[in-house]
Parts: structure tokens; sequence; C-alpha cells
């Protein structure tokens, strides 16, 4: 039976809760703004017993109430049509709701709505003829509507007949074995499709989805029994329910509605929403972090105890604070974060909603910025011989004042400034991201900015030196205004303070007639490419000498072979030999054709060819001169 | 001192030319005139310079090569040796040597460019 395996998932779902499970964030939720936008599409003017019934029981899910509940009363008892379950359905069901809103039904009507209810309707039928019966108050008998609906639901196997038979059983006798129906909400959950791990939906749409959860948290609590979907499932359903900010149809902002009502009023799980009342930064004029821990309309959770796990340095990860609790004020909760005096930076918070079982997500990270306002001090501007012989001049000058005078730098002296950065509030020495010194020439407009660097002892320290620094000036010589600038995220009170005036003296024969504006954007010289040199080679009179030259070991030769004696008397001509010649020959002259015009195939071609005739024709003669011999 | 290196010289080539049958004194000079050249080509390469390398290489190996194949037949033909190669006439020996240098020039004409 169903019943150890909703155990099982129900026990599963409870220790995820214990556990405090890394689960999903939820992305969406209906803010003020959104819930007015939903009872605007709602609170139009009834068309019919349809409209009138999607306005008024969707209000009625988000906690308000139709404004004026005698019209709504009066036109729904003008416009019903007594002859169609529909209609009937959607009178009952509304005026259910409405305060004071009576009616008699004829036995007519009682008897057309308990024919309705047979295996011969469709789903949609039964679930209209079993919701009026029910909310009319009329008598139904639950375990053969219960037989009606299974077979009917066994033939229509789509998703909302099944959504719909959710409902119907909402409305049925615990008498009867609903058991058949509510597994039918696990079989739902395995269909909805996942959206990149965010979102989770049926494919027909954000409206039946939004029936769905109406529809299972509607027969869950009927039944008592927690329905089969996990923390997950459940914030990945919201997440796309509540993605809909705008309603192209009434029935569309009704299923909104329904669901928003059923996630926040359920005996199982209530999605808990934690976020930050403006920005997450706190500072000594902003000490306190407030947070917004509502259910999914944006309700605070007012019975809720939001307490901080713990506060890390996200730079450090040293825990700061640890399991302190927020204090409600108002609508709020609130922490005086500077209490405990964090340093100016990153802060990773984890927080816990606790105070009711059937909170869902309610862990959260939060990330927190504490901001502080930074003090310039020790600020000594000073000129330096490069020669030693002179003891520097040293100024102070305190922020924001302007130094008096001008200071030089040129080929004899330097120009140096020292400072150092602190938290205004601790004291601390701070490391700000941005700090740089502008110089900005007066005349030309250019201007050239350095970085001052800190040292081992946190003092920033910079120094200019004309002969190092001309390429960056381009050598122009000038009165430079100096502007100190100091940023940081953490940093409520940036700095652009304009120091000094430094002259800057260039040696004369660097300085360029006009100054170049540092354009990047133009034309670069042209590379000329360089082809490879052809190598050096003999003279043609050196090579051709030594062409004649190479030919007279040959001469050479041939005079010693006349000497010798060699002896071609024995020279017969029997057709093998001068076959053998000719053949001989040929392949001599093959090689030079080869040297001048083929290539490596045709020539071994060839080669093979006369090889073959040379061969046999050589064998042969040799053979007659071995005889010979 | 120059005397007696001349008289050496004098005495060889008398040695030379008496001792050797004259079959053998034909390969001899073609020996000689294959290792001329050679060396003229080494001696260009030398002085002039490598450019262009392959036809310097190719025309080396060709003097070498053809060099060290005739050695082998004149080692064959020697009448001191003809006892220990019976098995192999001088006609065969003569079809082998110019296989070889065909072989030979094939190379060296792919090579030379």
């Amino acid at each position: 039976s169903a019943g150890p395996r909703l155990r099982l998932a129900a026990a599963f779902s409870l220790l995820l809760l214990l556990a405090g499970a890394q689960a999903l964030a939820p992305s969406h939720r209906l803010t003020a703004r959104d819930l007015a936008r939903l009872r605007a599409a709602l609170e139009r003017p009834f068309a019919d017993v349809q409209a009138a019934f999607y306005s008024i029981v969707g209000l009625s899910s988000l906690g308000v109430r139709v404004a004026d509940e005698k019209a709504a009363c009066n036109f729904i008892k003008s416009h019903v049509d007594s002859s169609s379950v529909d209609s009937l359905f959607y009178a009952a069901q509304s005026i259910r709701v409405l305060s004071g809103c009576e009616v008699t039904i004829s036995n007519e009507t009682r008897e057309l709505l308990l024919a309705a209810v047979s295996e011969d309707s469709s789903v949609t039928q039964i679930f209209h003829a079993v919701g009026a019966l029910s909310s009319f108050g009329l008598p139904l008998a639950s375990q053969e509507a219960l037989s009606a609906l299974t077979a009917r639901l066994s033939k229509e196997e789509n998703v909302l007949a099944t959504i719909q038979a959710l409902e119907t059983a909402s409305y049925l006798s615990q008498q009867a074995d609903l058991s058949g129906i509510v597994e039918e909400i696990e079989d739902l959950v395995a269909r909805l499709d996942d959206l990149g791990g965010v979102y989770l939906q049926f494919e027909e749409g954000i409206e039946t989805t939004a029936l769905f959860v109406a529809a299972a948290y509607k027969l869950s609590d009927h039944v008592g029994t927690e329905p089969a979907v996990k923390e997950d499932q459940i914030i990945q359903l919201m997440n796309a329910i509540f993605s809909k900010k705008n309603f192209e149809t009434l029935s569309e902002a009704f299923s909104v509605a329904c669901a928003a009502g059923s996630l926040s009023r359920n005996r199982y799980h209530v999605p808990v929403i934690i976020v930050p009342d403006g920005p997450a930064a706190v500072s000594h004029h902003q000490p306190v972090l407030r947070l917004q821990v509502t259910d999914v309309m944006s309700q605070p959770l007012t019975q809720a105890s939001v307490k901080l796990d713990y506060a890390k340095s996200a730079s450090s990860k040293a825990t700061v604070l640890q399991q302190t609790a927020f204090a409600l004020s108002g609508d709020v909760f609130e922490l005086n974060f500077m209490n405990v005096k964090p340093a100016s930076g990153y802060y990773d918070f984890s927080i816990s909603v606790d105070g009711d079982q059937r909170f869902i997500a309610n862990k959260v990270e939060l990330k927190v910025k504490v901001s502080t306002e930074v003090g310039i001090t020790n600020v000594d501007l000073s000129t330096v011989d490069k020669d030693q012989s002179i003891a520097p001049k040293t100024t102070r000058v305190a922020y924001p004042a302007k130094a008096k005078g001008s200071f030089t730098a040129d080929s004899h002296q330097n120009f140096a400034l020292s400072f150092q950065l602190v938290d205004v509030n601790s004291g601390a020495e701070l490391i700000p991201h941005q700090t740089f010194v502008r110089l900005h020439n007066q005349k030309t407009g250019q201007e050239v900015v350095f970085v001052a660097e800190p040292d081992s002892k946190n003092v920033y320290k910079f120094e200019l030196d004309t002969s190092e620094r001309k390429t960056e000036f381009d050598s122009a010589s000038g009165t430079y205004t100096l502007y100190l600038i100091i940023g940081d995220a953490t940093l409520e009170n940036p700095i652009l303070w304009n120091v000094a005036d430094v002259v800057i003296k260039f040696p004369e024969e660097d300085a360029p007639s006009t100054v170049q504006s540092k354009n990047l954007f133009v034309p670069k010289p042209e590379i000329q490419h360089l082809f490879r040199e052809p190598e050096k080679r003999p003279p043609t009179v050196v090579s051709n000498t030594f062409t004649a030259l190479i030919l007279s070991p040959l001469l050479l030769l041939l005079i010693l072979w006349i000497k010798i004696g060699a002896n071609i008397s024995n020279f017969s001509f029997a057709p093998s030999t001068i076959v053998f010649h000719m053949g001989h020959a040929a392949m001599l002259g093959l090689m030079y054709v080869y040297w001048t015009q083929l290539n490596m195939f045709q020539t071994l071609k060839y080669l093979a060819i006369l090889g073959g005739v040379t061969f046999l024709a050589g064998n042969r003669m040799l053979a007659q001169k071995a005889v010979k011999r | 001192a120059a005397g007696s290196v001349g008289s050496v010289v004098r005495r060889f080539l008398a040695e030379c030319g008496s001792s050797t049958p004259s079959r053998l004194k034909v390969l001899d000079a073609y020996l000689v005139y294959v290792l001329l050249t050679g060396a003229l080509q080494f001696g260009y390469c030398l002085g002039v310079g490598t450019f262009p390398f392959n036809s310097f290489l190719s025309g080396f190996i060709s003097a070498v090569g053809s060099f060290i194949l005739g050695v082998k037949p004149r080692h064959l033909w020697i009448p001191q040796n003809k006892g220990k190669f019976q098995g192999i006439s001088p006609e065969w020996v003569f079809a082998g040597f110019l296989f070889a240098n065909t072989v030979l020039h094939l190379v060296v004409v792919n090579f030379v460019g």
C-alpha cells in the first residue's frame, strides 16, 4: 500500500530539514509590487460566473476580500446557469467564500449534480459536480464518487485531469480510501521538467504547475499526509510559478494566487524568504543589518526566531560573531553588527530561521559589506637632493588643505611624497585598492598617473625622479598639479585631493617641440619583409674554369689506357656484344636525361627496360667470352 | 733528400709497371682517374665554398663510391687471390660492378639537382 512509501518520503523530508542540508535558495517570490499587480489582475469587473469565480476565490487565496461582496453575490445569483454543472461549480465555490451569501438549491439542480458524478462524465465534470455538491452543503456518496473518479482517470491520463482529480478528492470524505489519488501526487512530480536546476514546471505551462501546487497541498492537508515533494523541488516550483509577473488571462492570475495562498498556509511546507532590507551593508553611520523574513506572499513571519549561525571574514575566514539572535523591530529583524567592531571588508553571514517545523529554505548565506571611512595622516612632501649633499626639505600637509608654495623636481633633486592611510573609526591601517598619484600639466592638459605603494610598515611612498620618468611625461617640463586619489569598495569617502603644485624640469635637449598626443590608434610604422638573401655564388669564370679542370683527369685516363695498351682487339662484332654496348650507352644517356628532365619513377621504368636488355645481352656476351677462354 | 724521394717514386712506378698484369693496370688507371676527380672536387669546395652543397655532395660521393666499387674487382683479379674466390667468374664480377655503379649513379643524379 502507499502508506509506508509516503511515510518514508515524509521521514526523508524531515531528515533533510533537520540536517539543514544546503538547499537551493529561492530566486523568485511575490514582492509587494507583484502582489499589487496580481490583485489588480484579479479585481476586474466580472464578465461571467467563471470570471467571478476566478476573481473571488483568487483574491481570497491572497487573503483579500472582494470590494463589494453584496454586489458580487447578486451577480452570481443572477448569472448562474442551473443547467450547467460548470456554472454551478463556479457559483458554489464563489458563494462559499463570500460572507452572507445564501442560496437555495432546487431538487432538479441536486439531481443534475448527482447524475454528473459517474463514470460516463469527464474528470472535469466529476470535479465540478463534486465541488458544487460539497460547497452547497449537499450530501454526497464519497465512495461511489471515488470509484467513478478512479475509473475515469485511468481513461484520461493527462496532467490537468490528474490535478482535477486531486482537487476532487479533497472534497471527499476521509472514510473513502483516497490513497490511490494521493499517490498521483508523486507521479505528477516525476513528470515535472527541470530547467537548469532552478525551475521545475510542467511542459503544459505555469498555470498547470500552479494549479498542481494548490491541489497537492489542498489534498495533503485534507488527508493529513505530507506530500511527496522534496524541499528542493518545492523551491524550484516556487521559482517557476513566481517568475511570472504579468498575467495574460484571469485563469493564469487565479492559478498563481492559489499557489501563493497554499504555499503560505498549508500544514507541511512553508517556504521562507530571507532578504536584506536595503543593501546588505553596514557602517558606522548605519550599524544595523536589517532582514526581511517573509513567506512567499511577502508577509512577515514575525513569530519566527532568526539567528546568525556565524559571520566570517571573506578574506581571512576568521569567525567574528556566532550564534547571535536577530531582534524583531516592527516587520524586520535587526542585528547591530558594528558592536563587534569588525574591520572593513566583506563578510559571509549564515542565517537560519526557526520556530516552525514547516519552514523550508530557512537557511541562507549572505555577503555583507562593512564600510568605513579613510583618513590620510602623516602626509610629507619633500624635495630630496640627488647628491645627498643638501638635507631634504620636508613639508607636512594636512588633508584637505593644499600645500603652500610649489615643489621642484629636476635633474638635481627628486620629489617625494609619503603618507599613511588609517581607518577613521578604529585607527587600524588600511590598504585600499586604489591609491593613485595623478600629475596634471596645467598648460597642455597632459596627465600622468602613478600608483603609490605601501612599504612593510604600511607607509605609502611615491618618488618622482625626472631622469627615470621622462618617457611617461614625454619630457614636457612645466607646472603640474598633484592629486592624490584614494578609493575602495568598502570606503564611504573616496578622496580626490589636490595636494600641491610640482614644477618638473626635464633636460632641455629632450623636450619635444610639440606635445604629441599619445594616441594609440595611429598607423604604426610599416614592417618591410626581408626576403631570404640568395647565397653567395662564386664568379662564373671560376666555376667554368673548374668544370674544364675536372675533365682533365678523364684525359689523363685515356692517355694512361693507351700507354698501358688497353686491349680492345678482342672486340667481336657479335650481336649480343653490340646490343650490350648499345644498352650500356643508352643507360648512361638515360642518366643524363634523368638529370635534365625525368623524375625517379620514369627513370626507373626506362632503366628496367634498358637494364633488362643490357643484362641479357651482357650475359650472352660474357658467356661467349668464357667459352672462348 | 729530394733525390731520395724522387728515386723512391721512380722505383715504385717501375715496380708497378713490371709486376702488375695489364688488365689490372687498366683498372688502376681508372681508379687513379676517379681519385683525382674526387680530390679536385674537394679542393674546389674548400677553395670557393659549398654552394650548392647538394651538387658538391653528389659529385664527391660519386667519386668516392666509384672508387670503392672499383677496388673490389681489383681485389678479386689479383693472381695471388685467385684461389680464394673459386665460385665467382670474372664476368660476373664485371656484371656486379656495372649493376652497383648504375644504382650509385641513379642516386647521384637524383641528388645533383
